[in-house]
């Protein structure tokens, strides 16, 4: 009686193959961000600050303008996240401006996601005319 | 014979849906009120966490993110606005604006698609 047996022949990952055809991208199921690539809260309130900073600082309210200034705000700031390439990353911005008038304002937020990837980042600015504040919100996308 | 799914599910933003919540979620926390400064921080609490869990009930595919603001009436100017870097056939946004004679109230509602 001959018994045979032969190793499990070991394949090289396909990755390896330098072969000319088109590349097949693989999936990686990656459900949950690299650390390092986890969204950054600090470095965000930074960019945040810099940009209100340079867009209102020595401004009065003005109704005419002001609606401008949001926007512009907004899409500057994202522009700017853009820019630091955090990967597989949703990003939501919003800017409130209001006047100061000696009235009261509350604002609140709360939100339905993963805590272990996403995260929100904000900072505010106030001046004898102006109130202003910026949210950024980034929610990993699975 | 062809399998009947039963009820689709929703997997982009229906934004008439989120606007009927919202409203409900004020008008029953702030419905008939007048500004007060020291109920104004729970109401915010309350509007944004009563929109949450309407909206968690939809069962939808969704992660939400909720922001309330509530303003006294004085005559001063408030704006918003919001740029988002998503995906627009499946993410959506919903902003609805409420006021009765004292206040204002914004509520911004942001769905993600997963």
């Amino acid at each position: 009686m001959v018994s045979e047996s032969e190793a499990p022949t070991s394949r090289q990952p396909s990755a390896h193959s330098m072969t000319k055809e088109e590349a097949v991208p693989e999936s990686t199921y990656v459900i949950r961000p690299n650390y390092a690539n986890k969204f950054k809260k600090t470095r965000v309130k930074s960019i945040i600050s810099k940009v209100i900073a340079q867009t209102l600082e020595d401004k009065n309210y003005d109704p005419d303008e002001v609606g401008k200034w949001t926007q512009d705000i907004c899409n500057t700031v994202k522009e700017q996240v853009k820019q630091l390439e955090f990967e597989r990353y949703k990003v939501a911005v919003q800017c409130v401006i209001g006047e100061q008038r000696g009235n009261g304002a509350k604002m609140a937020c709360r939100c339905f996601w993963d805590s272990d990837t996403d995260n929100y980042a904000q900072d505010s600015y106030t001046n004898n005319s102006i109130f202003c504040v910026v949210a950024v919100f980034g929610v990993y996308f699975y | 014979m062809d399998d009947f799914d039963g009820e689709e599910e929703a997997t982009t933003f229906v934004v008439d849906d989120v606007s009927n919540v919202i409203k409900e979620s004020i008008e029953n926390t702030i419905g008939g009120n007048a500004y007060q400064h020291n109920k104004v921080n729970q109401w915010t609490s309350n509007v944004v966490e009563q929109c949450l869990n309407q909206l968690t009930k939809l069962g939808r595919p969704f992660k939400y993110i909720v922001t309330a603001v509530i303003m006294q009436k004085n005559g001063a100017g408030l704006h918003t606005a919001s740029s988002c870097y998503w995906d627009n056939a499946t993410d959506g946004s919903c902003t609805l604006r409420w006021e009765n004679k004292s206040m204002y109230c914004i509520v911004s509602v942001f769905g993600l698609a997963i």
